[in-house]
């Protein structure tokens, strides 16, 4: 249907389907209005990951990682709540489920290679071997597309509002000088509570 | 037999809202069909997620979308779905329409735009036709729609002056960011005349709204001060306090019914729920953006008009208009700057302001003498930074960059440098490849045929907008800017469409006649940029309004 996926060759339905369903149950949206932010507390989104959060940690961590030799300052995945966002951003009602799916699928994926090659998961990798892995999935259409994909989300994470669950104290916003414009978004009106897919949602429930 | 309504709007956008607004205020009661949910001022942040990241003014591709016809290099057509191609039509689908979030750069059409045709001459190819009225007709309601919209500005005389019948505009300018400084001088000593760009933006309050907050976030976005001269919030809300307007959101039409003597009786849409309903009125108008009203004119077939809506004689959807021309860049490096220029340059709120109209008629043999050019419009990079971000996620081989060289890269994006554009404005020509039909095979959520719509350009269009290019190139140069490149092209700009509808005196070559009605249709009016048969080359915005003020004078004598 839609060609974007049509290179990725096992998105399995069943896998699917159990993926999102645990997802959802590690994942309760409900009960969080009071808090000023999507999703849960810093602090809670990066202890006792298991997979597939784990693994998708590690990944961003790679991705974008902190400090560097010209800019001790910069913040990395982590310290902008990165997975925080990708997790609320999975959750939000608009996203494709067969996005959704195929970021989850990826970490197995990733991580079935990264045994038969280096006979451990990926998250237990040095960075070089890291390197040299992704570097091999980006080879591949498929590889590919999961990779942009995850560098979008965490360029989201970085630079939208911290309302979004990513951007922590505006992390991003500050390392790169950015000004931001205001009034910003409360809980209550983040996009997916707006507009179109406000509609759709009242159109559901009649 | 009674009607439900006097007046019945399907849409209230830019072409819309005058209408709406002027038969409330007479005492009309008037319907508004709008197909968008209504947001207001409340509901508008300055949100990159909201307003450029996710669908959340415009539909899901994949319930609403368009196919698109472009041209192949042996000169065949192919075309391809939009929720395929990601390549997204929509603009505002919400109470107020694009009107919400447009930049309102706003100009006027010049004398000679009326007569584009006895002007110039004819162009091989291209369908130039001089409109039924002149400048002289509109100008009391571009004057109008100063007021009643709020447009600011100060008028400076120039070569190409439009005659005005007030000395100036009723708001003063915008507050200016630092870098026109920087403009004025070049254009002084290129001995060009740089001109204060007028804006659809309150600089003080009026009529209940605020002036701007100048939080650097207007194009793209919603207002949340009220601003902005959105339709809904320069006309809506007004129309609705005199009680004689309703506004129903949610609702989208799918057709309008005729009767055995071709006049509309009734208006069938869906409502939230998805349920069919149909409401009746003494007369109808149509604006519900230039491609949705030809595809639902098109989808109005009735006994006496079996290929729709003034589609007697095949005119319908035909000669649709884009904007001409494309948009340049260059580069401001700070570290060639001392600390107090830097930090003015990287002021964000006020807006640049400043435009050029030195070539909007010009002279030159590469153009067989007298040409018809545009405008030149400056303005800062726009300053949503997960758009700047996210082009360097790829290399230049198209790797993809992650890791400490993409923090590098950012960091020097981000921090490096102020980027100033233009944007070139220039016709659009009418011609045979540019028009709307409906497609046969894709249908949207509701089983609606969608539009399909050929997006071919003329040649003289490319000339046109490299020779404008070219000339704003020369100020950025002037200027002292680094890394300037400029990119003119015949893609469509999806935000700036017209036509479609064309206006005129002959019921065999256009679609409305000179009062923006349906030729043989007694109570049909179409008031979005429908109407217009060649584009002129400026923002479309103020013409609509104008024309649509216009239009409402009279159908207020008829209701």
């Amino acid at each position: 249907m839609n060609n974007r996926y049509s290179n990725f060759p096992d998105i399995n339905r069943r896998q699917f389907i159990q993926a999102i369903a645990a997802l959802s149950t590690s994942w309760p949206m409900t009960g969080m209005a009071s808090l000023n932010i999507l999703g849960d507390s810093h602090k809670d989104t990066y202890k006792n990951l298991s997979d597939p959060w784990l693994t998708l940690a590690s990944v961003q961590e790679h991705l974008f990682p902190a400090g560097d030799s010209l800019e001790q300052a910069s913040p990395g995945a982590q310290d902008i709540a990165a997975l925080r966002f990708l997790r609320n951003m999975l959750e939000a009602p608009d996203t494709d489920s067969e996005e959704k799916a195929f970021i989850l699928n990826g970490v197995n994926w990733l991580n079935d290679l990264s045994l038969k090659n280096n006979q451990t998961k990926f998250t237990q990798l040095n960075t070089e071997n890291k390197e040299t892995i992704l570097r091999q999935i980006e080879t591949s259409n498929a590889g590919s597309r999961w990779l942009s994909l995850m560098l979008g989300y965490l360029i989201e994470a970085l630079l939208s509002d911290p309302v979004y669950g990513g951007n922590k104290d505006q992390r991003g916003w500050k390392w790169l000088e950015h000004i931001p414009g205001f009034p910003t978004p409360s809980v209550d009106k983040v996009y997916f509570k707006l507009g179109a897919h406000a509609s759709a949602k009242r159109r559901t429930k009649a | 037999m009674s009607k439900d309504y006097d007046v019945c709007v399907v849409g209230s956008g830019a072409g819309a809202g005058p209408v709406i607004s002027e038969l409330a205020k007479a005492g009309k009661s008037v319907l508004v069909l709008e197909k968008g949910p209504w947001l207001k001022e409340d509901d508008f942040f300055k949100d990159e997620m909201a307003c450029c990241r996710r669908n959340t003014y415009t539909p899901n591709l994949e319930d609403e979308q368009h196919v698109i016809e472009e041209e192949t290099n042996n000169g065949g057509w192919v075309s391809e779905a939009t929720s395929e191609s990601g390549w997204d039509f929509w603009n505002g689908n919400v109470v107020g329409g694009s009107s919400n979030f447009m930049s309102g750069y706003f100009y006027r059409l010049k004398p000679k735009d009326f007569r584009l045709r006895s002007e110039f001459g004819p162009i091989k190819g291209a369908n130039v036709v001089d409109w039924p009225i002149s400048y002289a007709d509109l100008e009391p309601y571009y004057t109008k729609a100063e007021t009643e919209i709020g447009i600011s500005g100060h008028i400076i005389p120039h070569k190409h002056q439009e005659p005005r019948s007030t000395s100036d505009f009723p708001f003063p300018p915008t507050s200016e960011h630092p870098i026109v400084n920087k403009i004025d001088k070049a254009c002084d000593e290129l001995n060009l005349t740089s001109l204060p760009t007028p804006r659809a933006i309150l600089s003080r309050p009026h009529n209940g709204r605020n002036s701007c907050e100048y939080s650097g976030y207007c194009g793209s976005y919603g207002c949340h001060s009220g601003a902005k001269g959105s339709s809904r919030a320069a006309l809506l809300d007004g129309a609705v306090a005199t009680g004689n307007c309703e506004i129903r959101a949610n609702s989208k039409v799918y057709k309008l019914k005729t009767n055995n003597q071709g006049k509309v009786t009734e208006a069938l849409y869906f409502d939230v729920n998805d349920k069919p309903q149909s409401v009746s009125a003494k007369l109808f108008v149509v604006a519900c953006h230039a491609i949705e009203t030809s595809r639902l004119l098109l989808a109005s077939t009735g006994p006496k008009h079996p290929n729709g809506l003034g589609n007697n004689y095949q005119q319908l959807g035909k000669n649709l208009l884009f904007s001409g021309g494309g948009s340049g860049t260059g580069e401001f490096h700070y570290s060639k700057m001392d600390q107090l220029t830097a930090t003015a340059m990287k002021t964000r709120g006020p807006f640049v302001n400043r435009g050029l109209q030195d070539w909007y008629f010009f002279e030159d043999k590469a153009f067989g003498g007298k040409a018809k050019g545009g405008v030149i419009d400056f303005l800062l990079r726009h300053p949503n930074p997960i758009a700047k971000a996210m082009s360097m996620r790829f290399n230049n081989d198209d790797s993809l960059n992650w890791g400490q060289p993409l923090k590098r890269d950012l960091k020097t994006v981000f921090t490096g440098t102020q980027d100033l554009r233009f944007e070139v404005f220039n016709d659009w020509l009418p011609t045979d490849n540019c028009f709307v039909s409906l497609d046969t095979n894709i249908k949207d959520k509701w089983g609606s045929a969608v539009a399909k719509v050929r997006v071919g350009y003329h040649e003289h269009d490319l000339k046109v907008g490299a020779f404008l290019a070219n000339k704003a190139e020369s100020v950025l140069q002037q200027m002292g800017a680094d890394n300037i490149r400029s990119s003119i092209s015949g893609s469509p700009p999806a935000n700036l469409v017209a036509g479609g509808c064309r206006f005129g005196d002959d019921i065999k070559t256009s679609v409305l006649n000179a009062d923006c009605k349906v030729h043989d249709v007694d109570n049909l009016y179409v008031t979005d940029g429908s109407f217009m048969p060649t584009g002129g080359s400026v923002p479309y915005t103020w013409t609509i309004y104008a024309n649509a003020f216009r239009v409402a004078d009279i159908i207020k004598q008829r209701v």
